[in-house]
């Protein structure tokens, strides 16, 4: 009996192991695929390792060299200060990724926890964590984010203030984990929904499969039932929305420093330098288009690579 | 079907409430004294006569607790009246009255066109599946999709202007002047992927029916095919994505206006935000999650109306 659940079990290790291998074969077969999971490779590289490669320091200014087009000692030109555009766009990437990083995490935490919730006890909690979810969907998402910053943000720099006041301790002086933690607050309040609804889909499928049945008949525990059945089945998509959440976060980010909230000047993002570079296009052109262009490959990399892997992970969804 | 759409009337009205509830919690607790925010920016050097202050909380009944102020504004909203702005001290009404039209004209427009030239394209990706035409829309779908428009719409502006030597495109002549060209195909673009997707999905889903094969080998012409049969199933899941796009045009302008220099909603919202101009940000949050949710609303309703199975199904939910 024993020997024979030990084999059951090692062949069905086997099949996970195919089905991620035939996923695999099946995005790497996506050339477009292939194409963005290069280019976010390479701008996660550029995130991490920003400040060993960027040629100039993001502050340098340089007075005697403002507004200068791309040449060989500035490959992207120099802004209105004189600053390295290229530097600006690296430490951008990193902005963006360390936004894009948290906030998918805090979300993708907040998903698992409600959706879980809601799936496994089921009724009035259920009811509720659903109708919460429709909720936050149906909220003009942009809005309610921009109102969180707005209206948190003077609080929360007052009460940083007072603690130094009060402490002397240093860390309370920075500004700039508080418009970060602002920012990934609200980002995460808006993007759990959808984390939220793909763990409780799956969860309420996975219940409802024979097999979970004859489990639970066989009085295998619970906590054995999640590990054997319901993570497994809720990889996939989970791996899909992760890839999607990066990208969205990212250019939500951009967004909101586009739009003068969230991250602040001198902290570079490729919102506000595009935001900048609007003000004096028509004379320099390549403060505008560089951030742009930068934005633009990376999200069409992000949207080559999610389709890719929705193909390579749920192949019953396309024909 | 009376009773459905009651029902979903009685879900959500407390759903606009609450929304409304906790945002005017944020700006209540967050923002502060909204005196002091009148008075900080006032021109000049003005005394700051404790009285006097106390006389104008009074009068505006801003000493009342949260929850009764909470309630006089949403009494003043359901009267129409989103009180005064902060900074300029003009009616939010007139505000909203000179934004609001160009917004939801170049909006609806929008959604109107992408909806159109969408479901076209889905159609057309889908009958010559796997073919070049197929995977030329398909990556087109999805190059708009990943490209944000406050990225887009600088850039097609630099190529525009800089580039072909036209006119910089910027303010508002109404729907009918040619200014508006630009920034409604950029409003249309970038959504559009999610209708030509839903479309090509609907119709490979129902190519492959039954009835299909028996009105082609009953010799209908493939015209007749395609806009009789094909196309009516395709309506649904289109339709379902209604409140995603309106969802996505609003947050859309938001970022763009400023770009084409459009007096609508998204400009208002964003000087609103710089100077925290707190009624005028409540309005605009009450405007968008209403227009939302009516839209949603209306798409639930509709569903049953298209697709009778849909119906049967949520009878037997309820």
């Amino acid at each position: 009996m024993i020997k024979k659940q030990k084999h059951s079990n090692s062949s069905q290790d086997e099949q996970q192991y195919n089905l991620y291998k035939d996923a695999y074969t099946r995005l790497v077969a996506n050339k477009l695929a292939v194409v963005g999971m290069i280019v976010l490779f390479l701008v996660f590289f550029v995130a991490i390792f920003g400040p060993y490669i960027t040629p100039y320091d993001f502050l340098d200014q340089d007075l005697m060299a403002r507004n200068q087009p791309p040449s060989m000692k500035h490959w992207f030109g120099t802004d209105d200060l004189g600053r390295d555009i290229l530097s600006r766009v690296i430490y951008g990437a990193r902005t963006a990724f360390i936004v894009a990083v948290s906030v998918t995490f805090l979300s993708l935490m907040i998903g698992i926890v409600l959706g879980s919730l809601g799936a496994y006890i089921g009724g009035k909690v259920d009811t509720f964590v659903v109708w919460l979810i429709d909720v936050f969907m149906s909220i003009p998402s942009l809005l309610l984010v921009i109102v969180i910053n707005v209206s948190l943000k003077p609080r929360l720099v007052n009460w940083m203030d007072m603690q130094f006041l009060a402490t002397q301790n240093e860390f309370y002086r920075n500004t700039i984990l508080a418009d970060f933690v602002l920012v990934f607050g609200s980002l995460a309040l808006i993007k759990w929904p959808k984390a939220a609804r793909i763990i409780r889909g799956q969860i309420l499928s996975v219940k409802k499969k024979n097999y979970v049945l004859a489990a639970k008949a066989l009085g295998v525990p619970s906590s054995r039932i999640v590990k054997k059945y319901v993570i497994p089945n809720s990889i996939g998509p989970i791996i899909v929305y992760i890839s999607a959440s990066l990208g969205e976060a990212m250019v939500f980010e951009s967004a909101f420093s586009f739009l003068g909230v969230g991250v602040r000047p001198p902290i570079p993002s490729w919102g506000n330098m595009i935001s900048d570079g609007l003000r004096v296009w028509q004379l320099y052109p390549h403060i505008l288009a560089a951030p742009a262009l930068v934005l633009a490959i990376v999200t069409i990399a992000y949207s080559f690579l999610g389709d890719g892997l929705n193909d390579a992970l749920n192949p019953r969804q396309w024909k | 079907m009376g009773r459905y759409i009651l029902h979903r009337l009685l879900r959500w009205f407390p759903t606009v409430v609450l929304i409304l509830l906790t945002i005017y919690a944020l700006v209540f607790f967050g923002a502060g004294d909204p005196i002091k925010l009148i008075f900080l920016r006032a021109p000049g050097d003005v005394a700051y006569d404790v009285e006097r202050v106390e006389a104008i909380r009074e009068e505006a009944g801003l000493n009342e607790p949260f929850l009764v102020q909470f309630g006089n504004y949403m009494w003043n909203i359901m009267h129409g009246n989103f009180g005064n702005s902060l900074v300029s001290g003009r009616s939010v009404n007139s505000m909203l009255a000179a934004a609001v039209p160009v917004t939801f004209q170049i909006g609806l427009t929008a959604i109107f066109l992408l909806t159109i030239f969408g479901t076209l394209l889905g159609v057309i990706a889908a009958l010559n599946h796997n073919r070049w035409l197929d995977n030329l829309i398909v990556g087109f779908a999805l190059i708009t999709w990943g490209v944000p428009v406050f990225v887009a719409g600088p850039l097609v502006v630099v190529v525009l202007v800089l580039g072909l030597g036209m006119d910089v495109p910027y303010g508002w002549y109404g729907l009918f002047n040619p200014m508006v060209i630009t920034p409604l195909v950029i409003l249309s673009l970038a959504p559009m992927s999610l209708i030509i997707r839903q479309a090509r999905a609907g119709v490979l889903e129902v190519l492959s029916e039954d009835y299909i094969r028996t009105a082609r080998s009953k010799g209908l012409p493939r015209r007749t095919v395609v806009l009789r049969h094909i196309l009516r199933p395709v309506l649904t899941p289109v339709v379902s994505q209604v409140g995603l796009l309106i969802i996505a045009t609003l947050n859309n302008s938001i970022l763009i206006e400023r770009v084409f220099g459009l007096p609508g909603l998204g400009r208002l919202t964003e000087t609103a935000i710089k100077d925290s101009d707190y009624p005028v940000i409540l309005a605009i949050v009450f405007i968008f999650s209403t227009v939302v949710m009516v839209s949603n609303l209306l798409v639930d309703i509709s569903y049953p109306l298209l697709d009778p199975r849909a119906a049967a199904k949520k009878e037997g939910d309820e």
